[in-house]
């Protein structure tokens, strides 16, 4: 059984009262003496929340309470690569070594984590089989934004300015295309063949001397193998293109296969997906970017590189064709911490095990879930999925008026999370499934055996699948409420009150 | 049946429950899943990477490893330029490790996720009244990549592709900008600041503004000003300047120093249309060596301009049935997952989780609180400066400043390394280094609320040492 605690819980501003103090900062016995220009004055404080310390301290128990997570149970949410994030790296990065850092310090006093950031870019780089690594990217989009620059960087360089399309199938994910418009390129959208596999002929007809690469995630977003990527890889360098993989699906292959011996030229990894850091509610996550000699002149400024002869990392601003920077310092340090420490926990062996009970793990929970009635699994069904699947619960809709998303919310209400629904697009009424090498079997069972028996009683009631779920705490939320009346601030929210206006 | 595993504690299962899945499967070996994958591009060999083989062993090894780091509580660091050596409270930590919070993933499910969305509410609601303004996004990367979002939604709403800057921004939130803009085709162009009190020269900004193209049209999308500018100088003669910008239809976009805003006015006080910032500054973490930080983005709310904003936003919502409050992410057919290569950015994974401990201690701090601070930090420069006023040390500008200003050193390239250590046998991080000419270094020095009264001595002193 489950049951998620719900609480009416204000909001913090409603709280408080004046005069209430939560905390007593550092302060200082100089003389208030202020100069500051009277028309830059601050004349009225913030109406921040006024509360005592221990009252702060129950507000965010009582939200967190409301909060399902990778510890409350399953997390089989498809391409996000929700595994448990090992309790040690938390640890790790809670270091004062990493914490009291500033970032313009001279560099003889970081060689600590110069030489974590060295090391890990040394073995992220072997792992994608391309050599050069940076670490300065924030997250996937980042990544991608940045390894999409060193293309385009790479083509206006060789004269062939003219290369500003980007190839990638439907099935890829929302990130490719904005990432790919963000660079100031253009997304040429192929079709995939019933298989769910890029379409040769589609992509021989894509490539052009327009061409500046393709961008394709292997896996796709089907779980499928593009076992084509040689061909592809022979198609698009012939017409000059490049190759870009998006890391979001690695797990599947770490250790096993190499994107650089795939062809690819240039990728990311999501460091919060495959390296086990933490989604933190939307984030922060971190990415590496790895390119092969071809792009490596053009990685974002600095990079580190060491001394051997003096054992000193250093930062090498001197790269004259580098496209610049992509983040105000070196990307997300702290949370390549963590991945360091995921990594060394493994070794090689260790991350090779884990990609391939990855795979079998999605493989046994999506072969058990296409036998419930009301979900086929989609595209061709004989060819094996990496570490991920896609159900569609097409005829569930047609037999019952169940649709996917009711399903998913259904079993929300069993104490398990939804899957990633409605993604990917090529896919109808999509169930993606993704339980990671952190799924036993027997949860797996168990959460097969909940989604079967919730689908069973909405076979009997389609309105317990429009209204699930239950037991969260809140039920089925109207989205479409909020983009209506935009109350996106307490403020927006108090003046709405004021003028009678309803806000729940 | 399979040829065997390490049982690992980060990995579900045991070969027993291999063997089941595999036989439910009908396979003999894990590797029958890979065999659809080409022989030829499998990697048959072995890496050498890092492994430990406890995790006692690795939390030595990486110690080992980190001990070689000198940290901002062993040396007093006088460094901000954008980030600031805070202190978390004890109970902020408490918060930031509920694994609820952070083992959680992005709110696409809000029925399970209201603490998340309420927070991100609460901490939106929160950068709205420190900056003025009634809409905020629930996080950007850090400052400089908010710089560049902020450029491209400004050249979005006004359908104008030249962004103008103060010369006096932080060098590597300019390096960001120029790499954001390349791709959306933006013209930038920076305004001088006058050399004699480091504010932006307000003529040619005015000037800047007035370019057209030849339809007679304005082609200025956005000004960018930050406040107080890099040199720490607050830029106090926006009044003009910001009036003009409207009539022209350009948009204002401040950076504002976010604890400045305990003591100074609000941009969206002043006329700014979109304000940007670093939130780890105002309790978003520790430095964490610059990552992860928090970018604010903040705007006066408008039906349609905000749906040009960049990234996730947060609001309150109804359930369908019940009609009970509940939180969810809002006009998410801005966002990538949705538009897709239509979206106003490819922004997905965010900075959330240190939007939620920002919020953690802005709730901590409440409005005396966040006074303090920066009551404390300006209080601590005007002292610093004035000491070292009276031993003959001036400052380069001579204006009204927050808590940074820069340092009057004239310290020569290869003199510099000399300096740093000078500095460090004295336990002191002197501040940024910045060469107006090339050649010779002035500091830009900030001050933050962990340095005491005797610090602040030492740093005088130190000082007044070199130049003798």
């Amino acid at each position: 059984m489950y049951r998620q605690a719900k609480w009416d819980e204000p909001l913090i501003f409603e709280l408080g009262k004046a005069g209430r103090r939560a905390h007593l900062p550092p302060r200082c016995d100089f003389p208030k003496e202020f100069h500051i220009p009277e028309n830059m004055r601050r004349t009225t404080p913030p109406e921040l929340p006024e509360l005592h310390e221990g009252e702060v301290m129950r507000h965010y128990v009582h939200l967190s309470q409301q909060n399902y997570c990778v510890d409350s149970g399953t997390y089989p949410l498809g391409s996000c690569t929700m595994k448990y994030n090992p309790k040690i790296n938390e640890t790790v990065a809670r270091m004062e070594k990493m914490m009291y850092l500033h970032p313009d310090q001279p560099v003889e006093t970081v060689q600590g984590i110069l030489e974590v950031l060295y090391e890990l870019q040394i073995a992220l780089g072997e792992l994608a089989g391309l050599k050069h690594t940076t670490l300065q990217t924030p997250a996937g989009a980042s990544g991608e934004y940045c390894g999409l620059t060193l293309i385009k960087a790479y083509h206006d360089d060789h004269g062939d300015s003219q290369r500003d399309e980007i190839i990638a199938p439907d099935s890829s994910h929302g990130t490719n295309p904005a990432s790919t418009v963000q660079a100031g390129m253009k997304l040429i959208e192929i079709k995939s063949n019933e298989d769910g596999r890029v379409n040769m002929d589609a992509l021989k007809a894509a490539v052009s001397e327009r061409t500046a690469g393709l961008m394709l995630t292997n896996p796709n977003t089907l779980g499928i193998f593009e076992k084509d990527i040689i061909e592809m890889s022979s198609i698009v360098k012939e017409a000059g293109g490049l190759l870009y993989y998006d890391g979001a699906n690695f797990n599947a292959i770490v250790g096993k296969i190499r994107p650089g011996d795939m062809g690819y030229d240039v990728l990311h990894f999501n460091l919060h997906k495959t390296f086990s850091t933490p989604h933190g509610g939307g984030g922060p996550g971190a990415a590496s970017v790895s390119c092969n000699d071809l792009l490596e002149p053009y990685l974002p400024i600095p990079t580190i590189d060491y001394d051997k002869d003096k054992d000193f990392y250093y930062y090498n601003y001197d790269r004259p064709k580098s496209i610049g920077k992509v983040h105000g310092y070196y990307g997300n340090t702290a949370i390549a911490l963590r991945a360091y420490a995921y990594i060394a926990a493994l070794g090689f062996q260790g991350l090779k095990d884990t990609a391939e009970h990855a795979v079998l793990t999605a493989n046994y929970a999506v072969r058990q879930l296409e036998k419930i009635e009301g979900f086929r699994l989609s595209h061709t069904s004989s060819i094996p999925r990496k570490h991920e699947g896609v159900l569609e619960a097409v005829p569930f809709k047609t037999n019952y008026g169940v649709d996917g998303m009711d399903i998913a919310k259904m079993i929300i209400s069993r104490g398990f999370h939804a899957p990633t629904v409605y993604f990917p697009l090529i896919a109808h009424e999509a169930w993606m499934v993704e339980p990671t090498e952190n799924e036993n079997k027997d949860r797996i069972d168990q959460y097969v055996q909940a989604v079967s028996e919730e689908m069973e009683k909405a076979k009997a009631d389609p309105d317990y699948g429009h209204d699930a779920p239950k037991w969260t705490s809140v039920g089925r939320i109207d989205s479409a409420w909020s983009v209506r009346n935009l109350v996106v601030s307490y403020k927006i929210y108090k003046e709405k009150k004021e003028k009678g206006e309803f806000v729940p | 049946m399979t040829e065997g595993f390490k049982s690992h504690p980060y990995l579900g299962n045991s070969q027993q429950d291999v063997d089941e899945m595999l036989q439910y499967l009908g396979l003999s070996s894990i590797e029958e899943l890979y065999s659809d994958i080409p022989e030829e591009i499998r990697f048959k060999g072995d890496l050498d990477l890092p492994y430990y083989k406890s995790e006692y062993e690795l939390i030595e090894a990486i110690k080992a490893k980190m001990s070689k780091n000198l940290t901002t509580r062993e040396i007093r660091s006088f460094m901000g330029g954008g980030v600031l050596d805070i202190y978390m409270p004890a109970l902020q930590d408490e918060v930031l490790r509920r694994t609820e919070f952070y083992s959680a993933y992005t709110p696409y499910q809000p029925e399970t996720s209201q603490g998340t969305t309420q927070a991100l509410f609460e901490y939106q609601s929160m950068i709205c009244e420190l900056v003025g303004m009634n809409v905020a996004n629930c996080s950007l990367y850090d400052w400089a990549t908010a710089v560049g979002e902020a450029a491209l939604m400004a050249s979005r709403i006004t359908k104008k592709y030249k962004f103008i800057y103060t010369a006096a921004t932080a060098p590597n939130r300019e390096a960001v900008l120029k790499n954001y803009v390349v791709g959306a085709n933006l013209e930038l162009a920076a305004i001088p600041y006058d050399p004699a009190t480091g504010k932006m020269d307000i003529a040619k900004a005015k000037e800047m503004m007035t370019e057209k193209d030849e339809n007679d049209k304005y082609i200025v999308a956005g000004i960018y000003i930050e406040n107080p500018n890099f040199f720490g100088v607050i830029e106090d003669e926006l009044e003009e300047i910001i009036a003009d910008a409207h009539e022209k239809g350009i948009k204002v976009v401040v950076g504002a120093d976010m604890n400045s805003l305990g003591l100074m006015k609000p941009p969206g006080e002043y006329g700014a249309d979109i304000c940007i910032g670093e939130g780890q500054t105002i309790g978003g973490g520790p430095l964490n060596y610059g990552g992860p930080l928090l970018g604010i983005l903040a705007m006066q709310f408008d039906r349609k301009e905000t749906r040009q904003m960049p990234g996730r936003i947060v609001g309150i919502t109804t359930t369908a049935n019940e009609g009970e409050r509940a939180f969810a992410n809002t006009l998410e057919t801005r966002e990538q997952h949705i538009k897709r290569e239509r979206a106003t950015s490819n922004i997905c994974t965010n900075e959330g989780l240190v939007a939620l401990s920002c919020a953690v201690h802005l709730a901590l701090l409440g409005p005396e609180g966040y006074k303090e601070t920066a009551e404390t930090m300006y209080l601590s420069a005007h002292y610093v400066v004035k000491e070292l006023e009276n031993i003959g040390i001036k400052r380069v500008f001579n204006t009204e400043f927050f808590n940074s200003f820069m340092l009057d050193l004239k310290i020569p390239k290869d003199k510099k390394e000399e300096f740093t250590s000078f500095m460090l046998e004295r336990k002191i991080f002197p501040g940024i280094p910045f060469s107006i000419d090339g050649e010779n270094y002035d500091y830009i020095v900030t001050t933050s609320y962990l340095l005491c009264e005797e610090d602040l001595n030492d740093y005088v002193k130190a000082i007044g040492e070199w130049r003798s």
